[in-house]
């Protein structure tokens, strides 16, 4: 039963909050947009967006961190559906194979990247199992995968975190639907590729490009593994905008919002595709 | 169905060997290329190295205590925002669900670089409170998220019966729906403690050095490549995270037994 009672003093500290929150976020677009009132800038103006874009360490920049975030949140979904699949198949969805899958979704960045690097730097766990192997001879010989700027250790990290996170939030629909509908299709005659790929496959999709939007929008923003395992150049956006916004000159600040406001844009580009996928997907 | 097993063994691997590979530090103290093993073992390892700063256990202690505050602050919230969005009608009501789950769409640097001169202004910056609000924004989300669909599957029949029975409003929430909705009060309570816990960027900016929190100590080890230190704080930092799961994954699994309804295993 729906009350007409007055919940607004339930919903008080959540407004307090997201009014801050607004704030925040509405501060740095104004500035973006040139209105700091501080430096005695009160025109809006779309010089600092155009500065941007002509600015070669911005555009490496862009194409860098969505380099990283469309290669991490791919990767990611097409193991984790692989290995969800698995995991469904030989009925390995709870108990102890559960709770070591988790694992990786409560660890901190921080505590990746520490891993990142004592397995995959030029003096790390790998590179010493390839010069016990005789296979180099020095630490330099080994390919530089972390602080690389093709972001490899960085994607490495995001894939030891995403991974689990997609085979998680794939798997309680993919279990229901392949016991509903993949084994009467089996039963039916189908083999078990094409239960998974006409049927199962299908009808997670959804649920799956979410969960791709998810990866793709946390790691466009993300600071940490970016900010250590990254090479100095190219930075990954929010690095970017950070080192913009600590620049002793105040003039430098709109720049770091324009950074922000790019990262915004492109945060809500895919959604905006998702929610018109997603109503597609319910008018037919 | 051999490939299968070889693949998911793989997988369980990839995970396993990399947080087990913490352990080996304890007993470091020296570990040179390109031995395999560390080369210089004692019992004075990575543990011994953190525990003679004497500004580590403080700052566990301290780190601690502000998740705590956050988590319990994002329960309490959640939990007020979860009824209200469940149980009443009221308009504006889309705007304010979008509004409770809009910083899962919004990086915190985006948010942080946008809030610290304004927080600097009314001085809540580099205080304590401040860093609980900007944690806040991040927490909130999750407990909201769990606790409005507990909320929602649960209703408030049972509520009402005991408000029928001449239970005070207070009284049925408190002793009828409180504990039914126990389990996912402890995952609301767990999740958000560990994102908090983990926030590495809100609490550099927002905290700016004066409020120590582990991460924020954390890095500059890393950057520079002091690597048994790193060793250390990130064995910490692991336990407490893994810690704070099982704990309440435990208590959860109690209440469940119990009768309680939790919104994650909906």
């Amino acid at each position: 039963m729906k009350e007409k009672k007055n919940p607004y003093w339930l919903i008080l500290p959540q407004l307090a909050l997201s009014m801050i929150f607004l704030y925040g976020i509405a501060n740095g677009l104004a500035q973006s947009f040139g209105i700091m009132p501080s430096l005695g800038l009160d025109k809006m103006t779309l010089k600092y967006y155009r500065e941007l874009f002509a600015r070669e360490d911005f555009v490496s920049s862009l194409l860098f961190s969505v380099h990283i975030a469309f290669l991490s949140a791919f990767l990611s979904v097409l193991i984790g559906v692989f290995a969800c699949a698995l995991l469904v198949r030989a009925k390995k969805t709870g108990g102890r194979t559960l709770r070591i899958i988790q694992l990786p979704i409560i660890i901190p960045h921080i505590v990746v990247a520490f891993f990142i690097i004592h397995f995959f730097s030029q003096n790390g766990i790998l590179a010493r199992l390839l010069y016990h192997a005789g296979l180099i001879a020095a630490q330099e010989e080994f390919a530089l995968l972390v602080f690389d700027r093709g972001g490899i250790g960085i994607i490495l990290g995001y894939l030891w975190k995403e991974v689990p996170f997609i085979i998680y939030f794939v798997m309680s629909l993919m279990q229901a639907v392949d016991e509903r509908l993949g084994e009467a299709a089996v039963n039916l005659g189908a083999s078990k590729a094409q239960s998974f790929f006409r049927i199962t496959l299908p009808l997670c999709m959804p649920t799956i490009v979410g969960g791709f939007m998810i990866l793709f929008t946390y790691a466009l923003g993300a600071y940490e593994l970016p900010f250590i395992l990254g090479a100095t150049r190219p930075k990954a956006l929010p690095i970017l905008a950070y080192t913009e916004y600590t620049h002793p000159d105040l003039h430098n600040r709109p720049y770091a919002m324009a950074v922000n406001g790019v990262i915004i844009a492109l945060t809500l580009l895919p959604i905006g595709l998702w929610s018109l996928y997603g109503r597609k997907n319910e008018d037919s | 169905m051999k490939i299968h097993r070889i693949f998911i063994t793989l997988l369980l691997l990839c995970i396993l060997i990399p947080v087990l590979s913490l352990v080996p530090w304890l007993f470091t103290q020296r570990w040179e290329w390109p031995q395999l093993l560390p080369t210089a073992v004692s019992l004075r390892g990575v543990l011994a190295i953190a525990l003679k700063d004497e500004r580590f256990l403080p700052l566990v202690f301290s780190s601690i205590a502000m998740s705590t505050v956050v988590a319990l602050l994002s329960v309490a919230i959640g939990l007020m925002t979860a009824r209200a969005l469940a149980f009443y009608e009221f308009a504006g009501k889309k705007w304010l669900y979008l509004l409770a789950l809009l910083p899962f769409l919004v990086p915190g640097t985006v948010f942080g670089m946008g809030i610290q001169v304004p927080f600097l202004k009314i001085r809540l910056a580099q205080s304590f409170w401040g860093v609980v609000i900007a944690h806040l924004m991040y927490s909130l989300p999750y407990a909201t998220k769990l606790l409005y669909d507990a909320s929602a599957a649960t209703g408030r029949t049972l509520e009402e019966q005991a408000a029928v029975l001449g239970a005070s409003d207070f009284q049925s929430f408190w002793r009828v729906s409180l504990p039914l909705l126990s389990p996912a009060l402890l995952s609301a309570l767990s999740m958000s403690f560990i994102v908090s816990f983990s926030q590495y960027f809100l609490t550099l900016i927002i905290g700016g050095g004066r409020v120590g929190s582990f991460s924020v100590v954390m890095v500059p080890y890393l950057n520079s490549g002091e690597r048994s230190i790193a060793a250390g704080y990130s064995l910490v930092f692991l336990c407490i995270c893994v810690g704070v799961f099982t704990i309440f994954e435990w208590l959860v699994n109690r209440s469940l037994r119990r009768g309680g309804y939790d919104g994650a295993q909906n």
